[in-house]
């Protein structure tokens, strides 16, 4: 059974937030929306959201290291948020795995919110229906749009390129082959929700200094001035110019 | 957790409704065996009639809970996967069952039916009850709520304000059943503080999961939440943590037990031991225990943490420990930089 999902590069992710304010920005003005505010441009806006950038530090210091962690529905396939809710409103899609709400349904008790352990769903104060990332599934299925846009929004945005959509149970997909080779691994593994959506690990970046140092140009070397001479174009004009009165005193020598 | 305000009314009067059900048609189900002498009609009839105005008044304040009240009906229909929804149905069901089990009763129709409808009205109030437990029982991600204990110590506040309830009726109808109600009450307000003093005493003990278990990184990794991602608060962060609720726990933990089980069990003991009962003690046993249940159910969401918690760095890190006499939690990281 097909199974869409994201899978979220932490190792290139920035924690600029493009994703979560383009997925705010399509969904308020689409099928799914709106995504209502409160008090936006005063003393404390709060509003409703799919998608919130968590920042995280590991480790003491001075070896620490920052990450963030973009977090939206998982749309995990045990998904807990489903079978509490009394309406039927919150379903997982059988064709593909997306877990959504229906807002004619929904009777906003929040169960399904208190079912959630990664806190992805929130209730919309003004329309009170519970929200939660849809997978743009008004995006994805939109034979409208051109090909290479149907897409989540919040993957078409990351400047980064931090994230990635498609089916986790497709072998062949781009997403199923990033989990396999790069060891992608989900939140809280162990309260049998077996999220979707993936995320790739933090990868040292090493480099292997000696093979490099082989052909690094080392000032000492007594080929050092003469390679700049060749290869660094200005670099001669700049040298004449530095090394004038040496030169007018070696014309007087001989 | 923060605390639903309709919720707790609707405990509050579907409790005293199906308690107070509970008690008097197991005493006419007695007689059905010739057993004691049942009940006179018009008590049947009135304590019939208040728990069918409590069942009703806690529907409508329990739908003030809800979003969209006017689609409250749809909510039967995930009866086999959840437990709310089983609620809305046993609830539903009970109320209408109980009325008609007064109308038969009324009209004295036929006493096969009236049984039938009462033993039916019984246990729909007993399967309402059970169920509105186990949503709250059912909640892994609340593991202060995860327990038998919640289910059993919430029939038994059932109980508490039935019995206590009942003997009012009984002491003014001078039903010779005061002296028994009296001994009912005590027993299922003691049993009541036992099971909520293990409800607390577990606090302690929970294996509670971390941030790297959410996050799912080594355990040996020290983590911190830097940023939440918003400045402000938002509905997981006001939903699932209620910061004031939190700082007024330690004063009213200690209030709920004193209403619901100190000053009942106090005025219990001082009953028996002076032979003296009065309507107004008797009242006061009532109110004292449902102004207790109140502040219960208060803290019991209260003291609800939500795993989700753990992302925002809002969740307790270790057990509780006992300062000052009050419950405190220890080393609770309620700053983002903590
Ligand atoms: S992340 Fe939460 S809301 Fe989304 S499917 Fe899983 S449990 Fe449900
Ligand atoms: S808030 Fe809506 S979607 Fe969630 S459980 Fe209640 S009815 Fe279902
Ligand atoms: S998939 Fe769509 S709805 Fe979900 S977080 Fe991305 S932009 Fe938002």
């Amino acid at each position: 059974m097909p199974q869409y999902a994201l899978v979220i590069d932490l190792n290139t992710c920035v924690g600029c937030h493009a994703c979560a304010t383009n997925c705010k920005e399509w969904n308020t003005q689409a099928a799914f929306g709106p995504l209502s505010d409160f008090d936006p441009f005063g003393r404390a806006p709060e509003g409703v959201w799919y998608n919130r950038i968590f920042t995280y530090e590991t480790g003491e210091f001075p070896e620490t290291q920052v990450f963030h962690l973009p977090k939206s529905c998982l749309h995990c396939q045990d998904a807990p948020c489903v079978p509490v809710c009394p309406t039927g409103a919150s379903y997982k899609r059988e064709q593909d795995g997306i877990v959504l709400v229906n807002y004619d349904d929904c009777i906003g008790c929040k169960l399904c919110a208190w079912s959630c352990p990664y806190g992805c769903r929130e209730f919309d104060e003004a329309d009170k229906v519970m929200k939660k990332c849809t997978l743009c599934i008004d995006r994805i299925y939109d034979e409208t749009l051109p090909p290479e846009h149907r897409k989540p929004a919040c993957v078409l945005t990351c400047p980064a390129r931090a994230r990635f959509f498609g089916d986790i149970e497709d072998p062949n997909s781009e997403v199923y082959k990033l989990i396999e080779k790069r060891q992608g691994f989900v939140l809280f593994p162990d309260m049998g929700t077996n999220p979707a959506n993936h995320y790739l690990p933090r990868q040292e970046t090493t480099i292997n200094l000696e093979e490099y140092e082989k052909h690094i140009l080392k000032p000492d070397n007594p080929l050092f001035l003469e390679v700049l001479r060749r290869h660094k174009p200005g670099f001669a004009s700049e040298e004449t110019k530095q090394e004038q009165p040496e030169e007018s005193y070696a014309e007087e020598l001989p | 957790m923060h605390p639903p305000i309709s919720l707790i009314f609707f405990f509050l009067t579907a409790g005293t409704s199906i308690g107070l059900f509970i008690f008097v048609y197991f005493i006419e189900f007695l007689k059905l065996f010739g057993k004691g002498q049942g009940l006179p009609k018009e008590v049947v009839l009135l304590s019939g009639v208040i728990s069918l105005i409590l069942i009703g008044a806690g529907a409508i304040g329990a739908s003030f809970h809800l979003g969209h009240k006017l689609r409250a009906w749809k909510a039967v229909k995930r009866f086999h996967t959840s437990w709310l929804s089983r609620e809305a149905v046993f609830s539903g069901a009970y109320g209408l069952t109980l009325l008609i089990y007064l109308v038969i009763k009324y009209f004295d129709i036929s006493p096969f039916f009236e049984h039938f409808f009462g033993i039916l009205t019984w246990i729909l109030g007993v399967l309402s009850g059970f169920s509105t437990a186990m949503i709250y029982a059912s909640n892994k991600f609340v593991l202060e709520w995860n327990t038998g204990i919640t289910v059993i110590y919430y029939l038994l506040m059932y109980l508490m304000l039935g019995s206590s309830a009942f003997t009012i009726i009984s002491y003014y109808y001078n039903l010779p059943y005061t002296g028994t109600f009296l001994f009912l009450t005590f027993l299922f307000v003691l049993l009541g503080f036992g099971f909520r003093l293990a409800f607390n005493i577990r606090q302690f003990y929970i294996k509670r999961p971390t941030l790297n278990e959410a996050l799912n990184l080594p355990h040996n990794r020290p983590v911190r939440v830097i940023d939440k991602g918003s400045t402000t608060d938002n509905f997981c962060t006001t939903e699932f943590y209620y910061e004031k609720g939190k700082q007024m726990l330690p004063t009213f933990i200690p209030l709920a037990y004193l209403f619901t089980f100190i000053i009942p069990l106090f005025l219990l003991v001082y009953i028996w031991i002076t032979g003296t009962v009065n309507q107004y003690l008797l009242w006061v046993i009532y109110l004292s225990i449902l102004i207790g249940s109140a502040i219960e159910r208060w803290c019991f969401f209260v003291e609800g943490n939500h795993v989700q918690n753990l992302f925002y760095g809002l969740y307790p890190e270790e057990g509780y420990k006992l300062r000052k006499g009050f419950m405190e939690r220890k080393e609770t990281r309620t700053s983002l930089y903590g």
